[in-house]
């Protein structure tokens, strides 16, 4: 620090340094430390219980999904059941899936 | 009065495997080894954040949220470059934040003594002018400069170090270096003219 050092010179200065470091000097560390070490429990404690309640919604969600799930598949299956066994009247007036043949159809018009 | 004139303090210089140790069972929530990070770097958090914003207690706290604030991003930091330059970068935005926030700004007023040049009687008070004197000079440089010529003078980074606290290049940070360390020598050479 004594002398004009150069523009850019790249060796720190041990004066300058040590009396800016006498000038900053912030104290006792351990306090420091110690609230540091606080906070950071208490953020962890907080993103812990945070992510407490994402895994507990997490689990309803997926009870209600699998209920719905089940309800659904029920539903679907029962009205599948449904379908496949019509009424009688509904047979009755039920096109034909085919056509009769041509002769069958004379023939129950010829006959007495 | 002249203050020892030691190099730099190895305080934040750690082994890169030891940090990046450190680093990864702090990761994991390992409390002791976020507790072992939290030690090395105090010292040089605290005084980079006190060098931005002048007050001991606000830089305490500034240097406590960007100690938090990296335990909240540590998945992002990238094992392959040292440590300290990005915690010191999340603390110093840490302490820039504050001092935006800060509505009113405090301003402390000078000693006394200081101002009218008064006598010096011990030499705990000539140290404690000293000091005041070299934080008043300090306030008045651009915030840059003072995180520059901290990591430089008193922590012993290096400029490319200090480059990446800052995010700029390294010319710039020799340029901020040589700046405030012009003005800090003025300021300690009147010391001495009224000694």
């Amino acid at each position: 620090m004594t002398q004009e050092p150069l523009p850019f010179d790249h060796r720190p200065d041990p004066v300058l340094g040590a009396a800016l470091r006498q000038a900053l000097d912030p104290g006792d560390a351990a306090a420091f430390v110690a609230v540091v070490l606080a906070r950071a429990d208490e953020t962890r404690a907080f993103a812990g219980s945070w992510h407490g309640v994402l895994a507990r919604w997490a689990r309803v969600g997926l009870g209600a999904a699998v209920l719905l799930a089940l309800a659904g598949g029920y539903l679907v299956e029962r009205a599948g059941a449904t379908g496949g066994t019509p009424s009688v009247t509904e047979a009755l007036i039920a096109p034909r899936a085919q056509a009769p043949e041509v002769e069958v159809v004379l023939a129950s018009v010829l006959e007495p | 009065m002249k203050p020892d004139s030691q190099p730099p303090a190895p305080a934040a210089r750690i082994p890169q495997q030891d940090e990046t140790a450190l680093v990864a069972r702090a990761r994991a929530g390992d409390h002791a080894a976020f507790g072992a990070l939290a030690e090395r770097y105090a010292g040089v958090a605290r005084r980079v954040a006190r060098a931005v914003l002048g007050d001991p207690d606000d830089a305490d706290d500034a240097a406590q949220d960007g100690f938090l604030s990296a335990l909240v991003k540590l998945e992002q930091y990238d094992p392959r470059r040292p440590f300290g330059p990005w915690l010191l970068r999340i603390v110093a935005n840490a302490a820039t934040d504050r001092r935006r926030r800060r509505t009113v700004r405090r301003v402390e007023p000078l000693d006394p003594g200081l101002v009218a040049g008064g006598t010096r009687p011990d030499a705990a008070a000539e140290r404690r002018a000293l000091s005041e004197r070299l934080r008043q000079a300090l306030a008045e440089l651009p915030e840059r400069r003072r995180i520059a010529v901290v990591l430089f003078d008193v922590e012993g980074y290096s400029h490319a170090e200090i480059a990446a606290v800052l995010g700029i290049p390294e010319g710039t940070v020799r340029s901020e270096v040589f700046h405030a360390r012009r003005r800090l020598r003025v300021s300690l050479a009147d010391w001495k003219g009224e000694g």
